[in-house]
């Protein structure tokens, strides 16, 4: 009953208003215990709202203009459409004392080239798992070796057009960020040949598909090969020759936020060196917090899935926003998988 | 005939409820349908019809006859499977009909995302159904049910099971029981029992638990692509892509509109012939 | 034959909880991302009870599924007697409404609904799911409620209002107790179809309302956790508990 009354007054508007931070974030993306602490140490009551893609996010963010979120933490290229759009507030970096333990490599990217919109949060990469222990040391590194004839029907591929026709754009030797038509066609046509390989689509948990052997090689997430690997230590991740597509999960403040001060301790707070490895290490992807990653356990900073070194990422792209012709990528996307 | 206050009231009840949240947004969705889309908003005033000629496409032909196949079959075979248990159900014993009943419903109200990873566990090559026939030797080599079109099914069916099971029950238990023994002791056997009685008394509840099942059967795709390995567009995920993915409002509302006047004519045939068949 | 129809509604009830059985099974399995089995542990129902996000999501789930259940019975028993026994203008209108809505993408609602209470500057929560779960739910219950009564014998209502009964009456005492198992059938369903919807509510509900589908959907990123197999188990049991006990009183009153 009380939760009742407590969601009548809460749907009425009664709560108090001030000294409380709304932040919109995947679920389960920040550990319980850091909100914990900074309410405790700060005052302010966090409100945690959940997504479960960047599309439906930005949808329901630009569709429901009376909404106000403080918080927001979208993927790569989307840090790019929603401050185009006005979607977004610059951040105030002179009220970010932790800036500089962020690592300069991930700094002033395409998507946001000074960083007025977006901090840093996570980061990771799409790349290929395989299972060593079926395949052998060495099976795969580069795209291209997915098309190999003796993987028919034990292929996994990520359930997302940009990313499974970037990576034939990679191994084409084009950019997975073209707009070119051409280039787009050609890796379509490339595409149609690797689908008897194909045995799903899968972007929620490719490494549960990996741990139970329905699949021994693919793409996939590093952070998802990482976690696999405590329980299967023979599936390997590797950054193909043809270039890795990297993302970023950043932090931004919406326009319209109601309490863009706590926003930015907020993020401040996230930025701490000993708060950003407890997150790191929670939820499994790497951290772009420099001093944090002097914290982590040695062997965890020298794996090379989670933390690749410069030559891992030599031709490593991020994605970009490719406007209109996402159409063109539409297109073939829906013509692969109906087989037309 | 001056309608009472009691009718008054139910009828403004609903009118005021479908007018509210189903006709007016229908309506926008059929504004957005004719207009375009925009490149930093998703619908510009620009009026077109392009949204429905684009739909007449041999790759959405396909889309939807693969969607049309995949809920009628999954409409079909919950009929079967429900069919007979509801029947049994709706002759039980009063006193259990009604925890038989919730019986049902119940594992439906655990989250259909983590029933559907429990059925990964059950179907995939080293899980529990393959690790059980081959212990009791009834195969030799594990059966490769995930990621196929069988795995899809079952699915569905287990899904939708209960939005067939429930309608059936609520038809079937109305029937006299007396009916059916007068028939028996007249000499009818069990089909021409089933066909001449049980069928045509329950016909209504037949057909309002194939539309519950077949209807969001088109539109579903969580299920279909976690368990068949997303491998097939279905309308569903098509509408889907063009809201979130594409940003092409306009386009999905129209591929919307066009789902729901299909289904409508279906159902406005559907009446027609009963009332044809009534006169 | 009696015994072939025991076994094969028993068949049935087996499928239908064989993936509950494996759930709860998970509940205890040690390994944290898979369904590979590594062994017993209750570490996952010790997170979970330190998990308050996820508890309070739960019963603002139970809360809107009663509440919009209840209401969408209400307004759709009613609606499906109105739709049958009277004839009024906008009939036709209505009764195709309802096919529309039940056949219209979740999605398309969504973002409709979404529109409008933006565009009335409805503040998104509670309400506004509430709202939205109702009209998804109503449909299913017209329908449900209708195949009742279909073919239903009118000639006892005549007889009731021969005799003076008022239209009420005649409903509380006559038409209600006949189509009573279609109205259950209905309200059941309704509930479930509220429990488990992801994609209208993620459009209608606002940072003060979580709900439990919506954080389990959202967990993709980093994959379901265990404690959800723990929570899904504490519901289920619970469940069963107030179910059976309530069937157990219910016998005791007779």
């Amino acid at each position: 009953m009380k939760s009742l009354i407590m969601a009548a007054l809460l749907a009425l508007g009664l709560h108090a208003a001030n000294k409380e931070l709304v932040v919109y974030n995947w679920s389960e993306y920040l550990p319980e215990s850091v909100l914990e602490d900074f309410e405790k140490e700060s005052g302010i009551k966090v409100r945690y709202s959940t997504y479960d893609s960047n599309e439906a996010m930005y949808a329901k963010i630009k569709t429901a203009g009376g909404e106000s979120y403080d918080i927001v933490v979208p993927s790569t290229y989307f840090v790019n459409k929603m401050s185009r759009e006005g979607l977004l507030a610059k951040i105030d970096k002179s009220k970010l004392k932790n800036y500089a333990n962020l690592d300069p490599k991930l700094l002033g990217k395409p998507f946001d080239p000074k960083n007025d919109y977006s901090i840093p949060y996570l980061w990771g990469s799409t790349g290929m798992s395989y299972n060593a222990k079926a395949l052998g040391e060495g099976a795969v590194s580069a795209w291209s070796d997915l098309w190999k004839k003796e993987y028919a029907g034990k292929l996994l591929l990520t359930d997302d057009l940009r990313e499974v026709i970037g990576m034939a754009l990679l191994s084409l030797g084009y950019s997975s960020n073209t707009t070119n038509p051409k280039e787009i066609e050609a890796a379509y046509t490339k595409l149609t040949t690797l689908i008897p390989n194909v045995k799903l689509f899968n972007s929620e948990s490719p490494k549960g598909v990996y741990i139970s052997e329905e699949v021994v090689v693919g793409m996939n997430f590093n952070g998802e090969n990482y976690m696999a690997n405590t329980e299967m230590p023979e599936l390997r991740y590797v950054y193909p020759k043809e270039g890795v597509l990297v993302w970023v999960d950043s932090l931004v403040i919406p326009k319209g936020a109601k309490n863009i001060e706590a926003a930015h301790a907020f993020i401040d707070y996230l930025l701490r060196p000993e708060v950003a490895k407890t997150i790191s290490e929670e939820i499994g992807y790497a951290t772009p917090n420099m001093a944090a990653v002097k914290l982590l356990e040695p062997e965890v900073a020298a794996n090379r899935i989670i933390y690749p070194t410069a030559d891992d990422l030599t031709k490593s792209e991020f994605q970009l926003d490719v406007g209109e012709a996402i159409t063109i990528y539409e297109k073939y996307w829906e013509k692969l998988k109906t087989g037309n | 005939m001056r309608l009472s206050r009691f009718a008054r009231f139910s009828i403004a009840l609903l009118f005021f409820w479908i007018v509210l949240f189903a006709f007016l947004p229908q309506i926008m969705v059929l504004i957005a349908s004719l207009f375009s889309k925009g490149a930093t908003s998703f619908i510009v005033f620009e009026p077109t019809v392009s949204n429905y000629t684009r739909l007449f496409d041999p790759i959405y032909l396909q889309i939807f006859v693969d969607s049309l196949v995949l809920a009628g079959v999954t409409t079909l075979l919950c009929l079967l499977i429900a069919f007979p248990f509801a029947a049994i159900l709706a002759r039980s014993p009063k006193a259990w009909r009604a925890l038989l009943l919730v019986l049902v419903i119940i594992p439906f109200w655990t989250s259909s995302l983590v029933r559907t990873y429990a059925l990964i566990a059950l179907l995939k090559t080293k899980g529990l159904i393959n690790a059980a026939l081959l212990s009791l030797g009834l195969i030799e080599a594990p059966l490769e049910l995930m990621y196929t079109q069988s795995a899809v099914f079952i699915g569905m069916v287990y899904t939708l099971l209960p939005f067939m099971i429930l309608p059936l029950y609520a038809a079937l238990e109305k029937i006299d029981p007396r009916l059916i023994e007068a028939a028996s002791d007249l000499g009818a056997g069990f089909w021409s029992r089933l066909t001449r009685i049980t069928i045509p008394l329950s016909l209504s509840g037949i057909i309002a638990g194939c539309m519950l099942v077949f209807l969001p059967a088109l539109g579903m795709f969580y299920i279909p692509d976690l368990l068949g390995g997303a491998k097939n567009l279905i309308i569903g995920s098509f509408i889907r892509n063009q809201f979130l993915t594409f940003r092409d409002w306009p386009f999905g509302a129209a591929a919307s509109m066009l789902l729901t006047f299909m289904m409508l004519m279906l159902v406005a045939l559907y009446a027609y012939r009963e009332r044809k068949a009534g006169a | 034959m009696r015994s072939i129809k025991t076994v094969y509604a028993f068949m049935i009830y087996v499928l239908l909880y064989l993936p509950i059985g494996v759930l709860i099974l998970y509940s205890f399995n040690a390994s944290k991302f898979s369904t590979e089995w590594k062994g017993f542990t209750l570490m996952w129902y010790e997170k979970l009870s330190s998990n308050d996000g996820l508890i309070e999501a739960a019963l603002h789930s139970l809360n809107i599924a009663l509440f919009s259940s209840l209401l969408a019975t209400v307004i759709g028993t009613l609606g499906a007697v109105a739709l049958y026994r009277y004839r009024f203008l906008g009939k036709r209108f209505l009764e195709s409404m309802v096919y529309i809505l039940i056949v219209s993408p979740e999605i398309v609602m969504g973002i409709s609904l979404l529109m409008l209470f933006s565009a009335v500057q409805m503040p998104m929560g509670f309400w506004t799911l509430l709202i939205a779960h109702i009209t998804l739910c109503v449909p299913f219950v017209i329908v449900t409620v209708a195949s009742r009564l279909a073919n239903f014998d009118q000639s006892v209502i005549e007889a009731a209002k021969d005799l003076g009964a008022e239209e009420f009456t005649l409903f509380y005492k006559i038409v209600l107790p006949m189509i009573a198992p279609s109205v259950i059938a209905g309200f059941l369903l309704s509930f479930t179809l509220s429990l488990d919807d992801v994609i209208i509510s993620f459009f209608v509900t606002g940072p003060g309302y979580e709900i439990l589908p919506l954080k389990i959907y959202s967990m993709v990123r980093v994959g379901v956790k265990p404690e959800i197999n723990a929570l899904c188990t504490i519901m289920f049991v619970l469940t069963i508990f107030v179910v059976l006990l309530s069937q157990f009183l219910l016998k005791e009153k007779k």
